[in-house]
Parts: C-alpha cells; sequence; structure tokens
C-alpha cells in the first residue's frame, strides 16, 4: 500500500513539474526530460561524483566534528548541576545567532578553503545533537542508574551500557533532523565560497542562466538526503532492535 | 572479626530531606531506627505505606545518606562522616527493586550477565553459574529474548538472579512481587525460599503483605508510621523448608498474622 502511495505522489509531483515548465517557460522552470538528459551527461562525463564527493566530504567532516562535542558536552555537563546551570543557557543563546551570518568572519579566520564551511556544518550538527542529547540524558531511566551502579557499574561502563543506549530514541531524532541541515549548511557553504562541490554546481548554473543546471543540482542534492535518511533508517533499524515492535503500525 | 557481632547493624538511624526551597529541612521521616540482622537470616519488614520502607533500603543500599545514626557492616561503619556514598557497598549489596530494572537493550543473559561485566568477574565459571541460576528459575530458552518479549514473572525472575549471580552477601529487596498475579508470585516465592535454602544469604524483605512476611521470614520486623522506627520484632518459628501453598494451614500461622496485624496500622 506504502509504495503504491509513494509511486502515485512522485508521479503527482513530476506532472506539477512539466505543467509549471509548460506554463512558466523554460527559464523559470527547466524540463524534467531535459534534467534526466543533463543528469545522464553529468554522470557520464564524471563531473557529478567530484563535486558530490567534495560536498559529502566537507559534511561528513563537519557532521563528525558537531557530532563529537554534541554528544561530550551534555555527558560532561551530566556530571555536574553547577557547570549545567552555566553552561547551558550561554549554549542555547548561542544557537539563536544565524550561522551563516558568520560566513564573513569564518571566511576572515579561515581563508576561503573547506574550514569555514567545516565549521559551519559542525556548528548546525552541534546544536541539534546537543539538544537531542542533553534532553535525552535527563530522560533516562533513574532507577536503571542506581541499579547500574549498585552492581558496581563504573561511570565508563554507565556512560556506555546504561546512558548511550538510552538516549539512542533521541539520538536518531536528533540525526534525522540534523543530517540533512548539514548537508544543507554544505550547499550554502559552496554558494558563497567554493569552486567545487554540488553548492558550486548550482550556484555556477545559475550564473550562466542556465535554469536546467540548477534543476539538476537540486534534484542530485534530494536524492543525497533521501539516501542519508534511508541509511539512517537501516542503521536504526539494526541497533534498535530491541524495541517493542508497534503492532498498530506493523502493516 | 568477632564471629557473633551481627553482619548488619542499624543504629539510630534517622532520615529528612530539606524542604523544596532547600532552606529548610522536612519532618523526620526515619527516626531512632535500630535493629540487628544475623548472618544468614532472611528478615522480612512490613509496614503502613507511607512508612520510609524504600528510603529505608536506600540508606542501607548506600544510595542515600542518612541524615543521624550509623550503619555497620561487620561490626565496621559502612562510611566514614562525610565521605562519599558507595552504591551497594563494593557489590556487598544487592538490591532488587520493585520494578525489575532490567536493561531494555539487553537480551535476558546479557541482563543477567551485567553485574560480572561490570565488576569484570565474567568467565567461564561464571557464566556456568548464570546458566545454572537461569535453569534454577526456568528461564532456559529464553536467553535471547528481550525483556519486553519476557512475561511480568519471568523479568522478576531475570531480575532476581542478576543480584543471585554475583553472590553479594546481603541481598535487599522491596516489595519485589508486589504487581504480580497470586499464582506467579507463589511461585516466585517459591523460587526464592529455594535458591535461599540453597545458598544461605541474608536477606531483608520489604513487603506490604503480612502473610508473605510470615511466609518467607526467619523474623519479621513491624514499622510505625513516620518518623518510622521498629515497632514489632517477631521470630518466625515455622520450620522449613517451608510449604508456601498451605502457609495458613501451618498452626503457628493465625497467631502470628493476628499479633502482627495488630501492630500494622
Amino acid at each position: 500500500m506504502i509504495t503504491t502511495g509513494r509511486i502515485l505522489l512522485g508521479l503527482a509531483l513530476l506532472a506539477c513539474w512539466e505543467w509549471g515548465h509548460r506554463v512558466a517557460g523554460n527559464l523559470f522552470v527547466a524540463s524534467p526530460m531535459e534534467v534526466v538528459q543533463r543528469l545522464r551527461e553529468i554522470v557520464e562525463d564524471g563531473s557529478l561524483w567530484g563535486h558530490a564527493a567534495s560536498t559529502l566530504w566537507i559534511t561528513a567532516l563537519g557532521f563528525a566534528i558537531g557530532f563529537f562535542f554534541g554528544v561530550l558536552l551534555p555527558f560532561l555537563l551530566d556530571q555536574s548541576e553547577r557547570a549545567t546551570k552555566a553552561i547551558e543557557p550561554a549554549v542555547l543563546a548561542s544557537m539563536g545567532i544565524p550561522k551563516f551570518a558568520l560566513a564573513p568572519l569564518l571566511i576572515l579566520w579561515f581563508g576561503i578553503g573547506d574550514a569555514p564551511k567545516v565549521v559551519i556544518i559542525a556548528f548546525m550538527t552541534f546544536y541539534m545533537i546537543f539538544i537531542s542529547t542533553f534532553s535525552g540524558l535527563r530522560g533516562v531511566d533513574h532507577k536503571l542508574i542506581v541499579m547500574a551502579k549498585i552492581v558496581g557499574a563504573d561511570p565508563m561502563k554507565l556512560a556506555r551500557d546504561v546512558l548511550w543506549r538510552s538516549l539512542q530514541p533521541y539520538m536518531f531524532a536528533g540525526l534525522k533532523v540534523a543530517l540533512p541541515r548539514a548537508l544543507s549548511a554544505a550547499i550554502v557553504g559552496e554558494f558563497l565560497v567554493a569552486d567545487k562541490g554540488l553548492g558550486y554546481m548550482i550556484e555556477h548554473a545559475r550564473q550562466m542562466g542556465d535554469t536546467t543546471g540548477v534543476f539538476t543540482g537540486i534534484v542530485v542534492v534530494t536524492a543525497l538526503v533521501l539516501g542519508l535518511n534511508w541509511l539512517l533508517e537501516r542503521l536504526q533499524a539494526k541497533v534498535m532492535a530491541w524495541r517493542p515492535k508497534d503492532a498498530s503500525v506493523a502493516h | 572479626m568477632n564471629a557473633a557481632a551481627p553482619l548488619l547493624e542499624i543504629d539510630g538511624l534517622g532520615k529528612r530531606f530539606p524542604s523544596r526551597d532547600g532552606r529548610s529541612m522536612s519532618p523526620w521521616v526515619i527516626q531512632n531506627l535500630s535493629f540487628s540482622v544475623k548472618d544468614g537470616e532472611f528478615v522480612t519488614i512490613i509496614g503502613p505505606s507511607g512508612a520510609g520502607k524504600s528510603t529505608l533500603l536506600n540508606m542501607l543500599a548506600q544510595t542515600d545518606a542518612p541524615s543521624e545514626g550509623e550503619i555497620r557492616f561487620r561490626g565496621k561503619p559502612v562510611r566514614e562522616a562525610g565521605a562519599r556514598l558507595s552504591p551497594g557497598l563494593d557489590c556487598q549489596i544487592g538490591y532488587v527493586f520493585q520494578d525489575d530494572t532490567l536493561l531494555p537493550w539487553r537480551t535476558t543473559i546479557d541482563n543477567v550477565l551485567f553485574p560480572l561485566e561490570a565488576q569484570g568477574r565474567l568467565d567461564d565459571a561464571s557464566r556456568a553459574r548464570a546458566e545454572t541460576l537461569m535453569k534454577a528459575v526456568g528461564l532456559n530458552g529464553f536467553e535471547r529474548y528481550y525483556p519486553h518479549e519476557l512475561s511480568g514473572g519471568m523479568r522478576k525472575r531475570a531480575a532476581l538472579i542478576r543480584t543471585l549471580v554475583y553472590d553479594p552477601p546481603i541481598i535487599l529487596m522491596d516489595e519485589p512481587f508486589g504487581a504480580l498475579d497470586a499464582q506467579t508470585r507463589v511461585q516466585l516465592q517459591e523460587d526464592l525460599l529455594r535458591l535461599w535454602e540453597a545458598g544461605r544469604k541474608t536477606i531483608l524483605f520489604i513487603t506490604h503483605d503480612i502473610a508473605e512476611a510470615i511466609a518467607l521470614g526467619d523474623r519479621t520486623l513491624v514499622l510505625s508510621r513516620a518518623p518510622t522506627h521498629i515497632i514489632g520484632d517477631h521470630s518466625i518459628d515455622i520450620p522449613r523448608p517451608r510449604n508456601l501453598r498451605d502457609i495458613y494451614a501451618v498452626p503457628q500461622f493465625a497467631g502470628l498474622y493476628e499479633t502482627i496485624r495488630a501492630q500494622v496500622q
């Protein structure tokens, strides 16, 4: 049932796109068929892979850094109520700073290479993961912590076998938001300053007045996000196999 | 160490909590509570609800600090004044909670092995011991099941042997069979007595069920309402092994039940 629904929705969207193309014309909305044609070209001449690899590389790097600190900081804060009271409001307040407004500053500090983009992606990821980890740690069943301490678990064992595992539902919720955002941050970063990457590819096409190129880039980025989500869901199903399956949504 | 010294001595124990605003103290929950427990004794503790039973066990388990008084284990105070708590007293005190507190992401066997893992004592001998215990309570065949796939009674059994597997000299039990149906409850009581008679651990078992307190214990302590202290200390002279299904028919039962019921108010 679900697959039939998805196919119908996909066809409907495609029909809208085609209709939009016919109404608005080539300059504003590229033709789906031409996008498919362009996609084939950039796959065949290999230029797609270079751009995609570049974008994925800075996304992965920034994401890894943001994820690491986004998990580490709440675990450290968990050790001390006072540190939490001092630091948590500052972290949440700084979340309000629009990250892209910092771009000129980051370019000034880190140059026009990958570094400023990686920093922005890391920040984006950090806040999402910080919030899921922080609220996740608050939600850990206190009785499980007491039990683990009584049977002799040291802080490392407690963190790994009780806290980290309790966090996982929160973590996957955070990842599902953070991963597409990280990729978006990479693309926007590449709009601003880059000589390769999917963001550069899209921006370059726009400057050339190549609407088909812009649309092709968007299709590729969308496909990447869908692919990442799919991987994430596979991972979640594997890691959280212990969870009771809800019979009402299973079929 | 003096062989005659009690295993556990509770001396003038008191507990009060800071009020919500942290500026003053609430009334005493427990005050001037004293008793001692001999090695290998099965002590049941009964009291009205709100009598601070769980608070008492938490202090014994070293997960909460007494406001006054002292706890001695094998004649020595468990904690120097102002020192940090050591939950479980270095694995000397086991605790079977009211809820099963199984880790939902671990299979039954991995839950049972968790304490051994945490203590770095996981080897072939301890694994074999875990398997023997699993078999003794009828959990063999369910090793690879997750807690949510087990019945309430099976989860209790798993929680019970998770504590027995690392062999702490003292085991605290906080109304462990409270939420079970009558049939499962008797089965678990039988399992517990059988395992206890084989190993003779010291057990402090809290319950609000007078019949259960009599059926299981060598001795039953009765707690007062708050501020809680001991108002009754009854020796249960029913010979062992006991038949739990006919415990009501034992001649001593009715007298003990009446005496204790009169105290539990």
